[in-house]
């Protein structure tokens, strides 16, 4: 089956900006051939063709730079009512000053820089300023060496006929929203497409996973199109009580799909980051596994389908704590060969940040140096788990039955 | 299961071994009596027979092949001295391997292209070859570009996909690591910018059936086309480098690295031609291609050897001499430095 590859139109000022499926050149600098695009044909499958050279290493240079070996992702994104949930659990006000002096610390706290490559901010943080210096948060960022990028906002709406399953809204007006973004100073974007896996409803389903995938596929093409690098985030959760084989299954067939969507789409591969759960048995499973069967597990599902062309993987947390993740991802850096080329390394919020709300209980005023200090052990861990440093206690990692 | 798994997996490992490739010698009755008759040389089997034979006693030779493919009446054959074929490549650290389809059919749908037939019975065939002696197989499926008309269709990548994973996914059950070929013809105009579109496409659809059929992924190895430009097109013989680069680029996006080789066709390449662009992969600055990147060649291994030799018993030494060249530049090739 052959997807489309033609993106459609935009109307208004920005639409008519873009030349259209030039003439085919009959030259054969591939560098400058401006071949033409057809939607149904034997030429789709383009590979980012339509993107300029200039573009396509630019591209690939943000990948490179978040892609560093050693570093990782501080995803800060959520929107103000899922940050505010989290600071009223612990008793601080949700304000907007809140907020910012909270993210601050998770950029300017001293020596985070060593250990990230990246940070995904939510829009609101984007036209904050740092009281250090004025800068706005973008700026402070790139000259942290910390590649800022956003999560453009997103809301799930239920698959009807599919037991909850979900796809994600947003990809009408994601062009323009893009737009300012990159204005604003990003450099990268990312989509989150959320599944669970319900055995005893089907779920996910073929149409699940092939709407979220095909869904993916297309924001990466806007991003691109744009100028973002498109960060794709598959996340499976772990609820269940499947069993890690089980788990390699339905994983292997959604990034498949994923990875599938994004060729069929002339998605340009080496322009764009994976963010995938790792592969877990369901929270349930009454089975246990150790730390080196689940990292071998991760290892299994990318190489049967995760093209090389891509530079990094880097794993959400997704309810894991931070040291079962540190142990999980750095025993997959420990078994990793020289045949599993990609960097492979963490994006990680819930497991970096909940130990640092829980130190705001019982406070008037955000704790922030304590914060930071702790922060900072943190991230220790998690660039020593992304070069397969990492010491872990006791059998951290490991999945026990409870 | 497990046991079958890691002996499919060993040898396709050996496949794969950097620094050797595969000889293809399994043209069909037909097609080698066409290369006989380009020499002057009758097609009988005496002479189909002291063609293979001077191939694989050629000294010096057998270290940069990890295997053979044949074709049944050889697989079946004795050599003059007395041992088979099979035995002879085995003793000689070769892996004998067989070509399983039975030749490609017009695609109802798209008769203009064409499908490969060869699925039924085919369980009981790798059974038996099995037993033979082989320990891999090989089947070629056939697409060409023809953007004016539309080909490579949907359909005929659909079908060729999902019969190379059928066949893919019934040689690991009988213990044969299939080489799947999808190769995607050099005939006609097109840029080189099309060939690599079409080729990842096809690659894509390929695994995508590997995958769909629960085929092993490091059980197998892939024999695909590089990419290239049309022969009739004005750049069909420059830029070696440009063909390596823009084959590696299109096997990132779509080969897992599980597969452990990839052993290119030559297509209608010439010797000197596939020898240099696989070594210009080899020697390639782009990042990430974990597979061994080799041979299976054909005619870019015999060519000048047919030659050499034209049916006559006096010039076996030359003739295996010129074969012995081209076996240790494509050996030399093969190597990542």
């Amino acid at each position: 089956m052959v997807m489309s590859a033609r993106v459609a139109p935009r109307a208004g000022a920005i639409g008519a900006r873009r030349a259209r499926c030039a003439t085919r050149s009959t030259t054969t600098t591939r560098t400058t051939t401006r071949a033409s695009v057809t939607a149904h044909g034997p030429t789709s499958c383009h590979g980012g063709a339509h993107l300029t050279s200039e573009r396509k290493a630019e591209l690939e240079a943000i990948c490179a730079a978040i892609g560093r070996a050693g570093k990782g992702i501080t995803a800060c994104d959520e929107g103000p009512g899922t940050i505010g949930t989290r600071f009223e659990n612990v008793g601080v006000t949700n304000t907007e000053e809140n907020r910012r002096a909270y993210r601050q610390m998770l950029f300017e706290t001293p020596g985070a820089n060593e250990y990230l490559s990246a940070a995904i901010l939510d829009p609101e943080t984007l036209y904050q300023k740092s009281t250090t210096n004025g800068k706005l948060f973008p700026e402070v960022l790139s000259d942290l060496g910390i590649v800022p990028g956003v999560k453009p906002h997103l809301k799930v709406y239920a698959l009807p006929g599919q037991s909850g399953a979900t796809v994600m809204q947003g990809l009408d007006s994601l062009a323009m929203r893009l737009e300012e973004y990159k204005k604003a100073g990003c450099k990268f974007a990312k989509w989150r497409s959320p599944m669970d896996i319900d055995i005893a409803n089907g779920q996910p389903s073929e149409l699940t996973i092939e709407t979220n995938m095909k869904d993916l596929a297309r924001y990466a093409l806007i991003c691109q199109d744009v100028g973002l690098v498109p960060i794709v985030e598959p996340d499976i959760s772990l609820k269940g009580d499947h069993d890690l084989e089980t788990a390699v299954r339905v994983n292997l067939k959604v990034q498949s799909m994923l990875f599938k969507s994004m060729v069929d789409h002339g998605v340009y591969m080496e322009g764009a980051l994976l963010k995938s759960n790792m592969v877990n048995p369901g929270k349930k499973c009454p089975i246990n596994y150790t730390v080196d069967e689940l990292a071998i597990a991760n290892l299994q599902v990318f190489r049967r389908c995760f093209p090389t062309a891509m530079v990094s993987a880097n794993f959400l947390s997704g309810g894991q704590s931070l040291e079962d993740a540190c142990a999980r991802l750095d025993a997959i850096n420990k078994h990793k060969t020289a045949k599993d080329p990609w960097n492979l390394s963490f994006s990680w919020s819930a497991a970096l940040q909940m130990p640092l709300f829980e130190l705001c209980r019982g406070k008037t005023e955000l704790p922030l140096k304590e914060m930071g200090e702790l922060y900072i052990a943190e991230l220790e861990k998690a660039g020593a788990a992304a070069l397969g440093t990492y010491n872990r206690n006791g059998k951290e990692g490991d999945h026990s039955a409870k | 299961m497990d046991a079958r798994a890691e002996a499919l997996r060993t040898i396709a490992a050996a496949l794969a071994t950097p620094g050797k490739g595969v000889l293809a010698a399994d043209e069909s009755t037909g097609t080698i009596g066409k290369r006989l008759a380009t020499i002057g040389v009758e097609n009988t089997l005496e002479q189909r027979v002291a063609l293979r034979e001077l191939l694989f006693d050629a000294p010096n030779c057998a270290a940069a092949l990890s295997g053979v493919i044949l074709y049944d009446e050889t697989l079946r054959s004795t050599g003059k001295g007395g041992a088979t074929f099979v035995e002879m490549l085995r003793a000689n650290g070769t892996i004998p391997g067989i070509k399983v389809d039975a030749g490609v059919v017009p695609l109802p749908g798209s008769p203009e292209e064409t499908a490969t037939a060869g699925l039924d019975g085919l369980d009981e065939r790798c059974k038996e070859y099995y037993d033979l002696g082989a320990r891999f197989a090989k089947w070629r499926a056939v697409l060409k570009i023809d953007e004016a008309r539309g080909f490579p269709s949907a359909l005929a990548v659909a079908e060729n996909a999902n019969a190379l994973a059928r066949y893919a996914t019934i040689c690991q059950r009988n213990g044969l690591v299939p080489i799947v070929e999808p190769e995607i013809l050099m005939d006609g105009a097109h840029d080189i910018e099309t060939c690599l579109r079409v080729t990842r496409r096809v690659l894509d659809a390929v695994f995508s059936a590997l995958r769909l059929h629960g085929a092993q992924m490091d059980g197998m190895i892939l024999k695909p086309n590089m990419v290239t430009a049309g022969s009739a097109h004005p750049s069909a013989n420059g830029g070696d480098d440009v063909v390596a680069e823009m084959t590696l680029r299109a096997l990132r996006d779509v080969v897992p690295p599980a597969v452990p080789g990839i052993l290119f066709l030559s297509g209608g390449q010439t010797e000197e031609q596939a020898t240099e662009r696989l070594r210009l992969m080899n020697r390639s600055s782009i990042p990430r291609a974990p597979w061994t990147l080799s041979f299976s060649y054909g005619r870019a291994l015999q060519a000048s050897c047919l030659k050499a030799w034209g049916g006559k018993a006096e010039n076996v030494p030359a003739a295996q001499a010129a074969f012995f060249a081209r076996c240790k530049a494509n050996s030399e090739a093969s190597i990542r430095p």
